[in-house]
């Protein structure tokens, strides 16, 4: 499978690289050679280095032998034009576009039927936001991935010394949950991820991936002492993109919310465009604005300013000053393991929602979304079982599945199963299926080559 | 630096290349010569060797091999990949001590060719399969092969890749390393096929025709004579050797392209045009000096004359005249083809005339901004400009190459060989071609080099192989430091 990335920026270096790790044929192209070169001395991609809006460039890469195009620079423009470039050389390649102006918004269906038969519009900032709201409504939640609509949760919780599983064998589990029923996916202990089995314990200190109907989340998180604590007053610091755009969400759910930006023109913009939020002009790491506005009261802080080292000290600051949440931003993934270490639990990350948002596009077969978690390990896909596939009508124990993969949920109808060795994959039911890095490529062709021909 | 993580790969290298000798046991079997027990003995060394360094460093598999690891790793393998691969000559006939057999061996696999073997024909026929099979294997590279064929390298495949084939401007066919290798040692084992079938044709036999296929391709130079292509003294193999000889000498990658139909390819890479038009210019200034004062006939002058300056600047070695008694300006020619070499991305060595030639344009640019000082000029090739970083890496390369030529040399001739063997014996081996002049020419060879001579050229021939940097970096105390 060939997939061309037309921009070598975070998001297209990142996608990059995990679908390189894959090994999937990637071509990257970038105008900019030091872009190229972090491309070609890292990935084992092709790189090309030019415009991605040119014929000559798109066909050097070998456009129309190309799957997929995915038209991730930081332009707008220069993606619509890749897009409508790639559209003329080669009709039958499935086009991806970020598009990031909030003005495309309403538009976005357009472009699949006009000219440039733009496939999917992808806008990670409108991911982004909503990942920042769910994690401000689930409380404690380090990561949140949603299926099936949202009736599923997929949640990342860190389980504390005082919460009743800590210590417990993966086999008691049953007996101590009781009627919340979740299923364990994953634990990330010391930055490995491990899939644990019936005799493995859990330990504080892990990283708990679980998998939970949507009624059943509170009661499952009140196992690890997490309890529902609604959110009433927010602030942001970072009146960028997705700082206006949560903003604007915050409003609509009537939070009240105040925004702090350093530009004063970019001030000026937003109070133009917000009513009811409070636009301050100042520093989100000045503490003396923080506690002119009252953080202590504040619910959740959310950093989202380009910096990510001003992220994570306003962050620390406000939690200090006495906010009681804070939500960072953090692009580099290297920082991650050292955000537990340093006191800052919930994280978000528009790279990590980009690529999240462009791989359920590239996963072949009828695949509805696919989340990548924490440090790319492993991913949970969600998919139509269809008919002709080797999975249905057979007890779960009797599939021969990848090592290191496993059906994580079963939607049948309008229940949702959370399986066990004995459930039966019924066709036409969506499944959910959480898998290993390495094992992707294979689950991909239990998906793609026995479920459906496209 | 891992040195666990990379002497377990080194480990499974030296395994698979074990296995890979079961291929002259089994010419060794159909012979049933005396190379039977030295290629069992070996297998097993080799073998178990591989399996105990696998299984001492068997840690936590690491994903991702940084630059520096892969140049370890590359120059690492390739020093025990030759020591070991010395074994069966050691416990064979006809090499009196270990340095010969590492000698020759080394030779082999950096696709040199250079031999201490007096009398070839006294060696048995496995062991001179061998001799011409790690030729080949040489050639393209057994780390190419190893990120080709073995899955487990997938991922650091291409710090590997790019550590033995450090070709300037570096071009991928494919977007994976794995495919891009595949593709490579396909294009190769299908131009060998094409050589053998044209050898037989013209009457060599099976074994003879293999080896001597196993000796083109990667222009390595060993043949099954001892008087080389001379002893078949027939103008249809001359004819069939010299346009195999400068296929192996042109990138592989335009092979690809041209099987891929763009027949026009060789004239349209602007290497390659260079590399053939060099070989024309000096097959007619060589021909027309020999031209009376050695060959009567002005065909013959053409065919010997060719035949040497092909068989020379390729890097492969074969003779078929002994040029020694050539006048001084073909010799002169023969020793400047020596360090021109063949292309970037081919099997060949010496310094590359992708280097050359940007050479050639940088001093022409420097020339033009003295004329024009406010001209802005960028270094082209093929249409596209050069950039600078590249550009100092190839003047580096020059510099390094030049300079430890010279450091060798006089090395070399302070152990007390002549002036004239020190000069072309450390050019030939640091070049991958082989014969030189004095006592390492066409009609002698390298026996007579003192015990650490011998190792000094082992050395400079690794050097050449894996294009200088791979191997000094082992030798830069920054590149130790922790």
């Amino acid at each position: 499978m060939k997939i061309i990335i037309v921009g070598a920026g975070e998001v297209g270096f990142h996608i990059a690289s995990h679908l390189a790790l894959e090994n999937k044929d990637v071509v990257v192209i970038d105008k900019n050679p030091e872009a190229i070169r972090r491309v070609s001395d890292n990935l084992d991609v092709q790189a090309v280095i030019g415009s991605g809006s040119s014929p000559v460039i798109l066909e050097e890469a070998g456009i129309q032998n190309a799957e997929i195009i995915l038209a991730v620079t930081n332009r707008d423009e220069t993606n619509l034009v890749a897009c409508l470039m790639a559209n003329i050389l080669s009709p039958s390649t499935k086009k991806l576009a970020r598009l990031r102006d909030a003005d495309f918004d309403a538009y976005h269906d357009n472009f699949s039927e006009h000219a440039p038969h733009i496939d999917t519009i992808i806008n990670p900032e409108i991911e982004v936001v909503r990942t920042i709201y769910r994690m401000m409504s689930i409380p404690g939640a380090v990561d949140v991935g949603e299926f099936a609509d949202g009736r599923i949760k997929f949640v990342g919780v860190n389980l504390e010394d005082e919460s009743r599983l800590a210590g417990a064998k993966l086999s008691d589990l049953p007996g101590i949950i009781g009627k919340a029923r979740a299923l364990i996916a994953a634990v990330i202990r010391k930055d490995e991820l491990i899939i644990p089995r019936g005799n493995d314990r859990l330990e504080s200190g892990d990283l708990i991936y679980f998998i939970t109907e949507d009624d059943k989340l509170l009661d499952t998180l009140s196992l690890f002492n997490k309890y529902d604590q609604p959110v009433k007053r927010a602030l942001i610091v970072g009146g960028g993109r997705i700082g206006f755009r949560l903003a604007s969400l915050m409003e609509e759910k009537s939070i009240y919310c105040k925004i702090i930006e350093k530009n004063a023109d970019r001030c000026a913009y937003l109070a133009d465009r917000l009513n009811k939020t409070i636009v301050l002009h100042g520093d989100g790491s000045d503490q003396e604005l923080l506690a002119e506005e009252n953080i202590q009261d504040m619910d959740v802080v959310i950093t989202l300013t380009k910096d990510e080292e001003t992220n994570i000290l306003a962050s620390l600051l406000a939690k200090r000053m006495g906010a009681r949440n804070s939500i960072t931003r953090i692009s580099k993934f290297s920082y991650f393991p050292l955000m537990d270490a340093i006191g800052i639990e919930q994280v978000v990350s528009p790279r990590l929602s980009a690529v999240n948002t462009i791989l359920q596009h590239i996963r072949r077969g009828k695949v509805l979304s696919a989340i990548s978690i924490k440090g790319e390990q492993a991913e949970l896909i969600e998919a139509v079982a269809l008919e002709t596939s080797g999975i249905v009508s057979k007890p779960l124990r009797q599939l021969s599945f990848p090592k290191g993969a496993m059906v994580a949920g079963i939607i049948h109808k309008d229940d949702i199963i959370i399986p066990t060795g004995d459930s039966v994959i019924q066709p036409d039911d969506r499944v959910i299926i959480f898998s290993r890095r390495e094992a992707i490529p294979k689950i991909e062709k239990i998906l793609a080559v026995k479920l459906e021909y496209f | 630096m891992r040195w666990r993580y990379i002497l377990n790969i080194i480990g499974i290298l030296i395994f698979f290349f074990g296995l890979t000798m079961i291929l002259p046991l089994l010419v060794g079997l159909y012979y049933q010569d005396s190379s039977i027990i030295p290629f069992l003995k070996s297998i097993g060394m080799t073998v178990v060797g591989g399996l105990i360094l696998y299984l001492i460093f068997k840690s936590g598999k690491a994903e991702v091999i940084s630059q520096r690891e892969g140049m370890a790793i590359v120059a690492v393998g390739w020093t025990a990949v030759g020591l070991f691969g010395a074994l069966p000559f050691y416990f064979g006939s006809g090499f009196n001590s270990f340095v010969d057999a590492a000698f020759e061996s080394v030779s082999g696999f950096t696709t040199t060719g250079a031999s201490i073997l007096t009398n070839v024909e006294t060696i048995s026929k496995g062991l001179l399969f061998w001799r011409s099979f790690i030729q080949w294997l040489g050639g393209m590279g057994i780390i190419v092969l190893s990120v080709a064929i073995l899955p487990f390298l997938g991922v650091g495949g291409m710090q590997l890749y790019k550590a033995e084939v450090p070709s300037p401007v570096p071009d991928k066919l494919k977007p994976r390393i794995r495919d891009t290798a595949m593709i490579l040692w396909k294009v190769y084992a299908l131009i060998s096929v094409l050589e053998t079938i044209l050898l037989m044709f013209g009457g060599m036999s099976l074994y003879d025709a293999l080896c001597h296929t196993f000796t083109t391709m990667p222009t390595g130079g060993f043949s099954t004579k001892t008087a080389s292509i001379a002893h078949y003294n027939s103008v249809y193999f001359d004819c069939v050797f010299i346009s195999f000889m400068l296929l192996a000498g042109i990138n592989f990658s335009l092979h690809y392209q041209l099987l891929r139909g763009k027949p026009l390819i060789f004239w349209q890479d602007s290497e390659c045009r260079f590399f053939l038009g060099t070989v024309l210019l000096l097959t007619v200034v060589v021909s027309l000096d020999v031209y009376g004062s050695v060959y009567e006939t002005i065909g013959a002058a053409l065919r010997y004359g060719a035949f040497q300056v092909v068989s020379i600047i390729s890097t492969t070695g074969y003779a078929t005249a002994d040029y020694e008694k050539w006048p001084a300006m073909s010799q002169f020619i023969l020793l400047l083809c020596m360090f021109i070499g063949a292309s970037a991305g081919s099997t060949g060595g010496g310094m590359k005339c992708l280097r050359i030639m940007l050479c050639f344009k940088y001093c022409y640019r420097e020339l033009f901004s003295l004329i024009h000082p406010h001209a802005v000029t960028q270094i082209k090739i093929g249409g596209k400009a050069v950039p600078d970083d590249v550009m100092r890496s190839i003047v580096g390369f020059l510099a390094l190459y030049m300079g430890l030529f010279a450091l060798s040399a006089v090395i070399l001739a302070g152990m007390g060989v002549d002036f004239r063997t020190s000069f072309a014996a450390v050019a030939a081996s640091i070049g991958n071609i082989g014969p030189g002049f004095g006592l390492v020419g066409p009609a002698g060879n390298y026996a007579q080099i003192p015990f650490l001579g011998k190792w000094l050229l082992i050395w400079c021939m690794l050097l050449g192989r894996l294009e200088i940097f791979t191997i000094i970096i082992l030798v830069v105390p920054e590149f130790w430091r922790k």
